[in-house]
């Protein structure tokens, strides 16, 4: 129970509808340093998300860098705040449903979040996920990719970083994703799932490993996770572009 | 595949078929046989007094033997000839006949007359019927032959349609094995008989079970909504109690054995509602098991040299081994031990071994047998194997002649 502050504090959204939950949650996750910020329905999370993302109200919220969203919530569900949520912003988003059925699961990760969470979830392993879906978000340009800087350093392409397959762009060092000239918006878990297959491309990359290399997991992690992330970037940089290799995984199509 | 299967339902119809015609046709060809046989044999006799006539009239007119007669003593005579030519005469007949069949090839009516202490023998050949005989028993194979050729193909194409709906009944139903509840059956076509009946039962049935489940699986969700939502509530504020404090702890390790008891019952709900499905994935065995039995925290060996890669579903796996690891800790004494060859995974602990009713019966939940194996709920065990089922997988209990409780899950049972 380490309560290393964070010098800028990170700002965390909770929507969530049990007051005890909403509060406990709060208390533990100020203990590690992060700044909470509560709503107890659907609609008032999206108005605090966007008052927060405009820096309306002058009380100094700034913007949230994550949301963990109760998926049954009143007003406006979990799922339908995370659709909402994805037509205006990137921001990682971490479901907690305390149903746990496949369709819930997959309802959240469809809707756009980045990762779930099956309620009661254990303080440390909320800040684990917290932790894992950050480190994604602020994944900076001067960071190089391990990955990707063995692969452009081996010059394989002239710009520096650019990689090209076909006719989608992928800029390793200022990570900007194109696609027949158009800027293709991605979350950062989906533009980390990219840079992972950009750099091996062709290779088989199985699912596994992706959760352990993408998403922090162990062997407790879902591959669904995977499965959906792969179907949303799918539709976003064309569906040809990833091919699944039934009962392996997945790999990037070269052209 | 269908095709080839010699049990198929085609081919036992049209073989029934066939059958039925053979029947038909072995009837039919043995009464026309006999008759024609009758006839020439009466032809054949006919043919032979004639013959004896008009040498009996040559001889008595000359005195010699005709050319075309045997001029014979009674001894002399074949046997069977003899008799009839006795038999025909103590009657007040004249000519006796016998038909001779001895020479596979060569069949003979023979004929005798008594002159005087002699007798005039003939002999007829009976190439004419044999031949006309072979040729009946010949055309009539070659037209049942011919009607089975034509027989089988129809009776086959025939159950065709019967094959297509008990067929497609029989994809529906394994769809709604596999989980798709919404599968029917359906009308197909006009037909109204015993397939259409039981399509109809099995979609009521399907319907009836898609129901329960659902209602189940909503049960399940349900409950575990309303029981979560207060622990995690609980989880959560038992984490903001002051460290160091011995009443937290207490607190603590009761919300920790709560949680995992519900976690234990919903799972087992969900099992057994078979709502489960596994995701499978190419896991390398030997890591797996290490890396969790690594994190149980316990102290429990591993050996796992000899483990391969399997298609199995990892988190599955993981609650199996952690709950056996934990139960062998818990109910049986160090050291513990693991070993994964292959796909096969043994947990192996040196207490008392498994109580008799466990390993007559397997787990049972809240049942924990023997009072010696400690206290427990009984759900671990319950629950591996649950689990072990929707893997495919075999979970087996059996107790060391020597000392200990040692579980064996096969991940890949059937294969080496």
């Amino acid at each position: 129970m380490s309560e290393a502050r964070v010098p800028n504090p990170v700002s965390v959204l909770l929507v969530e509808d049990d007051a005890v939950i909403r509060r406990a949650v709060q208390l533990a996750l100020e203990r590690y340093g992060y700044q909470v910020a509560v709503a107890a329905d659907g609609l008032s999370g999206l108005e605090a998300f966007r008052a927060g993302r405009h820096g309306a109200g002058g009380h100094g919220a700034g913007r949230h860098d994550l949301l963990i969203l109760d998926v049954m919530l009143p007003e406006l569900d979990g799922i339908g705040l995370c659709h909402r949520i994805r037509e205006e912003s990137p921001v990682p988003v971490l479901m907690m449903s305390a149903r746990g059925d496949a369709l819930d699961v997959v309802a959240g990760l469809e809707a756009g979040a980045d990762d779930y969470v099956i309620k009661p979830v254990d303080t440390a392993v909320l800040v684990a996920r917290i932790r894992a879906l950050l480190r994604r978000a602020t994944f900076q340009p001067s960071q190089r990719h391990p990955a990707t800087a063995a692969r452009t350093a081996g010059g394989a392409n002239a710009a520096e970083g650019l990689l090209v397959f076909g006719d989608l762009s992928v800029d390793t060092l200022g990570f900007e994703v194109r696609r027949a000239g158009r800027t293709v918006p991605l979350t950062p878990t989906e533009l980390r799932l990219l840079l992972e297959f950009a750099a091996a491309p062709g290779a088989v990359l199985d699912r596994l490993r992706l959760l352990r290399d993408v998403w922090d997991y162990g062997w407790e992690g879902d591959t669904r996770v995977v499965d959906l992330c792969v179907l949303r970037l799918r539709k976003k940089i064309g569906s040809t572009r990833i091919e699944t290799v039934r009962g392996f995984g997945y790999k990037l199509v070269r052209d | 595949m269908d095709l080839l299967n010699p049990r198929a339902l085609r081919w036992k119809i049209a073989g029934l078929a066939a059958a039925a015609c053979c029947a038909v046709a072995a009837v039919i060809g043995f009464l026309v046989h006999d008759a024609t046989r009758d006839r020439g044999l009466r032809v054949g006799q006919d043919r032979v007094l004639t013959h004896l006539a008009t040498v009996e009239k040559e001889y008595a007119r000359t005195g010699k033997r005709p050319t075309d007669a045997d001029l014979r003593t009674p001894d002399q005579l074949p046997e069977p000839l003899a008799r009839d030519l006795a038999e025909e005469t103590s009657r007040g007949g004249r000519y006796g006949v016998w038909y001779d069949v001895k020479s596979p090839n060569h069949h003979w009516m023979w004929g005798a007359a008594a002159v005087g202490d002699q007798v005039l023998v003939v002999r007829n050949d009976m190439m004419i019927e044999e031949r006309g005989l072979q040729l009946l028993d010949r055309s009539i194979i070659t037209s049942v032959l011919a009607a089975l050729a034509v027989v089988v193909p129809l009776a086959a194409l025939a159950t065709e349609p019967i094959n297509r709906r008990l067929r497609h009944g029989a994809r529906t139903a394994r769809a709604i094995a596999d989980g798709d509840l919404d599968a029917r059956i359906g009308r197909t076509g006009r037909a109204r008989d015993e397939i259409t009946e039981m399509s109809a039962a099995v979609d009521e049935m399907a319907g009836a079970l898609q129901r329960e489940l659902e209602n189940e699986r909503r049960f399940t969700a349900d409950v575990a909504h309303e029981l979560r939502t207060p622990l995690m509530g609980l989880v959560t504020a038992a984490g903001l109690l002051p460290e160091g404090d011995e009443a937290t702890e207490l607190v603590r390790d009761r919300v920790r054995a709560l949680n995992a008891l519900i976690e234990d019952l919903l799972e087992i709900s969900r099992l057994d509602a078979g709502a489960e499905r596994a995701r499978v994935d190419a896991v390398p065995l030997g890591e797996l098991v290490a890396d969790v039995v690594r994190r149980t925290g316990t102290d429990t060996r591993v050996a796992a040299g000899a483990a391969r890669t399997v298609e199995t579903d990892p988190r599955r796996v993981e609650r199996i081994v952690v709950n056996l690891v934990a139960n062998a800790h818990r109910h049986g004494a160090a050291p513990v031990e693991v070993t994964v060859t292959g796909a096969r995974i043994v947990v192996r602990d040196h207490g008392p071994g498994f109580p008799a009713v466990l390993l007559d019966e397997g787990p049972r939940r809240f049942r924990t047998g023997a009072s010696e194996r400690g206290r427990g709920h009984g759900l671990g065990l319950t629950v591996a194997q649950g689990q072990a089922a929707v893997l495919g997988a075999r979970l087996t209990f059996a107790n060391d002649p020597a000392q200990g409780a040692v579980a064996t899950l096969e991940l890949a049972p059937g294969t080496v």
